[in-house]
């Protein structure tokens, strides 16, 4: 236990937690999209879908399994980030990218900015959805919430779609640097491997925040 | 040959906790040919011709072998060539006219000492914590009694090319020793003879780099773009897989 933790508190331990945690939480992004898509397939599959997820047993332990992985990210990510500062006391006058074979970009240069604004994204986007009104869905099984419902009324909202959009986007540019160099923490490295995680990495980055964010768009430009 | 008139913007600092600014110079009369750290050589000689103090630099070998010079030049280590040194960088990389900011290493865990020179030799405790390596001393022994795997001799070879400048803690965002560190572990690492101590070398070396107050790796790879060695970021990777084997499975 106390080798442990001693392993995990190192620096190299601190970004493989941070890399486990993200990809963990990357994981159920996927998974959520999946869920979303049942929007398309309206009402009854969207509200079908949420009550057979909160009818599950094991949804409260997942859940809190979930938020357990979440504030670990957070808090490693934080600190790391804190003592990284104190690393280098006096700043440079001028100070450039060097680019060549860097992989610096603006995902890797802004992630605990991006970070904490999805922090505060997260909790607002609970506390409008799992925890925001609950409608009965018109003449359809009782007890059922209708999510639908709940997510067009939002969407038709213009402020409430573009913050999503705008949220989305920064997910995105967090995810691009997030997902390949969580590879790289973990030692997963190899001379075709790396191109095409980068690769990959930036893909998935991009189709996750266009995912999620052309929900908001098609709600409000399709049903508004 | 025709002659260049440099502006320099160069930080003086007169001690470890004396208050620092860069110093706006002009160097008349550059010739194209000089080297960089020529350069200052002159600037210098005008200096101690006027009576002031000169500029403090470091370097030795002045051929890319020694890693003893280190200069951010421009906002980059070691200035725009890649794969080079200061001391291979020539003014002929300049224009007439041109203005150039110069300062030293910046990171906690080397201290500056005066001007642009900076203590390093938190690189040599690092040096001394990966300890020692077995090696069969007696009779040379035959050249192939141990086989090495072409790549991974290869791997080792080009990781043992690092100078130890520290030009990658100097770009690094967080001042991380981890591509220095992942070069000595590789370059022991990828070879049988260096296996016997590899798990305890890999874990004493991070918990020395964490103790002496550089940052930790955030995979961007500004290191290995100014390395003059260019001293690989897979390294860094194998690094990781040999602190998690050690830690998890070596039980350590
Ligand atoms: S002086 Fe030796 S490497 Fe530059």
């Amino acid at each position: 236990m106390a080798t442990l933790w001693r392993a995990v508190s190192s620096s190299v331990g601190t970004k493989v937690v941070i890399a486990l945690s993200g990809l963990a939480l990357f994981a159920y992004l996927i998974l959520h999209l999946i869920g979303n898509l049942f929007i398309f397939l309206g009402p009854a599959a969207l509200n079908g879908w949420g009550h057979t997820l909160i009818s599950n047993p094991l949804v409260v332990p997942a859940e809190i399994g979930l938020l357990l992985i979440f504030l670990i990210h957070v808090y490693k990510a934080a600190l790391n980030w804190w003592d990284n500062r104190h690393a280098r006391p006096t700043s440079y006058a001028e100070k450039k990218w060097a680019h060549h074979t860097s992989r610096k970009n603006v995902g890797s240069t802004t992630m605990i900015w991006t970070g904490a604004l999805i922090l505060l994204f997260v909790a607002i986007h609970v506390s409008a959805f799992k925890y925001g009104a609950f409608y009965e869905p018109p003449a359809w099984e009782p007890g059922v919430r209708d999510l639908y419902g709940l997510v067009v009324h939002t969407f038709l909202n213009p402020l409430w779609a573009g913050f999503y959009v705008a949220c989305l986007v920064l997910a995105g540019v967090h995810l691009r640097h997030g997902i390949a160099s969580s590879f790289q923490s973990l030692g997963a490295d190899g001379p075709r491997f790396t191109p095409a995680i980068m690769l990959i990495g930036y893909l998935l980055a991009v189709v996750i925040a266009a995912g999620f964010a052309f929900i908001p768009v098609w709600v409000y430009f399709r049903l508004g | 040959m025709e002659k260049m008139t440099i502006h320099l913007r160069v930080w003086r600092q007169a001690g470890p906790n004396a208050p620092g600014r860069l110093v706006p110079y002009t160097v008349e009369n550059v010739i194209p040919d000089m080297s960089f750290l020529e350069m200052l050589d002159v600037l210098n000689e005008e200096l101690i011709a006027k009576g002031e103090d000169p500029v403090a630099f470091d370097s030795d070998c002045r051929e890319g072998i020694c890693g003893t010079c280190g200069l951010v030049i421009n906002g980059i280590p070691h200035g725009p060539d890649r794969g080079a040194t200061v001391c291979q960088l020539h003014m002929r990389r300049y224009k007439h006219g041109d203005t150039i900011t110069i300062e030293p290493w910046r990171a906690r865990a080397f201290p500056l000492i005066k001007d642009l020179v900076v203590d390093r030799s938190a690189f040599d405790r690092l040096i001394q914590a990966s300890g020692y390596t077995s090696i069969n001393v007696g009779g040379a022994p035959d050249a192939n009694a141990v086989l090495i795997p072409k790549d991974k001799a290869e791997r080792s070879m080009d990781a043992a090319a690092c100078i130890g400048c520290g030009a990658c803690v100097a770009a690094c965002k967080n001042a991380s020793a981890i591509l220095f560190v992942s070069a000595k572990v590789a370059h022991l690492g990828m070879l049988p003879q260096g296996q016997v101590e590899h798990k305890h070398r890999v874990v004493k070396m991070i918990d020395r780099m964490d103790d002496l107050g550089f940052g930790s790796c955030s995979n961007e790879g500004e290191c290995e773009a100014v390395c003059p060695k260019e001293i690989k970021l897979a390294n860094i990777a194998y690094l990781n897989r040999s602190y998690l084997t050690a830690r998890f499975f070596g039980g350590l």
